[in-house]
């Protein structure tokens, strides 16, 4: 199994690039009860309480995913890195929008782990298709609890997160050569 | 100094803020070194995304939302068979272009047994282009593959707006899971259209339709 010491390894230093932007702030203003007033702190009700809980379950597959991105980008080159480092961006983002909808609700969002494992990966067509596998479990993730969030700006917000996994999915089977859309429906897969 | 890649807006009957707004994102994706790869798109002929978000009101029930959402899918049908009947297309695009026609064509078919689950009427197939117009303008205006493309990303994009605004109103669970699986699939559709057009093919990290 590879390991990956999350505070061993900076973004920045790993690829190059500056790190992920935080471009969710607008999309998830609206995402709270409007009937509440901001100035007003109350205790959460048991709606927002059982979003929270369901919103850091995919944070956590989020996290997952960045930490996935990251040791696989160490098997890939050119084209193919390019396509993780702006995946891997995008993940990111991911979860600062649901860490942030769960600050809306409120709630404590969950934090990365120190140490994630994947399992060894020799070339990049294995990390392309790893990569397929772990975005096709966050769709069917995100698929799975759609409907038990009882807000629907965040169920907007989930799906247009999802969508942006489904399109990954395109992308790295294009990468690989394979149908990149061989479904009228992407329910994704889990593993 | 690297060269602009080759993308012209050639004159046309288009809106003047029609084509402001499609000349800044052209820039800004120039700004990120791409563009419609060399291709030369007609004014007339640039898509113009109308009244799709929001097109579903609050207070809409399922099935209201599933009468529009299935009308959206008959336009697209209908977009892409008058598309496939102008023969501008190469063959790849033309194969491209077909396997949408049959995911559209599937998802109102499922949207329409989901309707008439719940004791709908679906509702009539579009009458002509002028409904396409309704939804998206400029599908009389194509004249080469690029003008196809550009429209096809146009109509992708409205209808993953249109999703992105229905899945906060469906009640029923399972319309909700149906919602997002065909948005998503609209988002892969993106993405093989903005490769062929030779654009970003994930912009953003939120797909909404508002890019």
């Amino acid at each position: 199994m590879v390991d990956l010491d999350i505070d061993g390894l900076s973004r920045r230093r790993l690829f190059g690039v500056a790190g992920a932007a935080v471009s969710s702030a607008a999309l998830l203003a609206g995402c709270g009860d409007d009937t509440k007033n901001p100035q007003v702190k109350t205790a959460p009700d048991e709606s927002d309480t059982a979003d929270v809980e369901l919103l850091n379950s995919v944070l956590d597959l989020e996290f997952s995913s960045i930490a996935a991105y990251k040791t696989g980008a160490g098997r890939l080159r050119g084209s193919r890195l390019r396509i993780a480092q702006g995946f891997l961006e995008q993940e990111q983002e991911h979860a600062d929008t649901l860490t942030r909808a769960i600050r809306d609700l409120d709630g404590v969002p969950n934090t990365a782990k120190r140490r994630y494992e994947f399992p060894p990966l020799h070339s990049s067509a294995e990390v392309l298709r790893y990569a397929v596998s772990f975005e096709n479990n966050i769709i069917a993730a995100y698929i799975d609890l759609l409907p038990k969030i009882s807000q629907g700006e965040i169920r907007s917000t989930i799906s247009a997160i999802l969508t942006c996994e489904a399109e990954h999915v395109a992308v790295l089977a294009g990468a690989l050569h394979e149908p990149q859309i061989p479904d009228a429906f992407v329910f994704g897969q889990a593993s | 100094m690297a060269r602009e890649p080759l993308v012209a807006i050639a004159d046309g009957d288009a809106d003047t803020a029609q084509v402001a707004a499609f000349e800044r994102d052209r820039r800004a994706l120039l700004r990120r070194g791409l563009g419609l790869g060399g291709a030369v798109v007609a004014a007339s002929s640039i898509p113009v995304l109308l009244a799709v978000r929001d097109a579903f009101a609050a207070n809409d029930d399922d099935t209201t939302l599933l009468t529009k959402a299935i009308k959206l899918e008959h336009v697209s049908v209908l977009a892409y068979d008058t598309i496939l009947g102008r023969g501008l297309l190469s063959a790849r695009v033309e194969a491209l272009t077909r396997t949408l026609r049959g995911h559209e064509q599937q998802h109102a078919d499922t949207l329409t047994t989901a309707l008439t689950d719940l004791g709908g009427t679906p509702p009539p197939a579009p009458a002509g282009v002028a409904d396409v117009d309704a939804v998206v303008k400029g599908l009389g205006d194509i004249r080469t593959e690029a003008d196809v493309l550009a429209f096809a990303i146009a109509l992708e994009t409205a209808a993953v707006a249109a999703y992105y605004d229905v899945q906060a109103k469906f009640i029923q669970s399972k319309l909700v899971q149906r919602g997002a699986a065909i948005m998503a699939a609209e988002g892969q559709h993106l993405v093989v259209l903005r490769q062929a057009a030779r654009l970003a093919p994930v912009p953003a990290a939120l797909e909404t339709g508002g890019q």
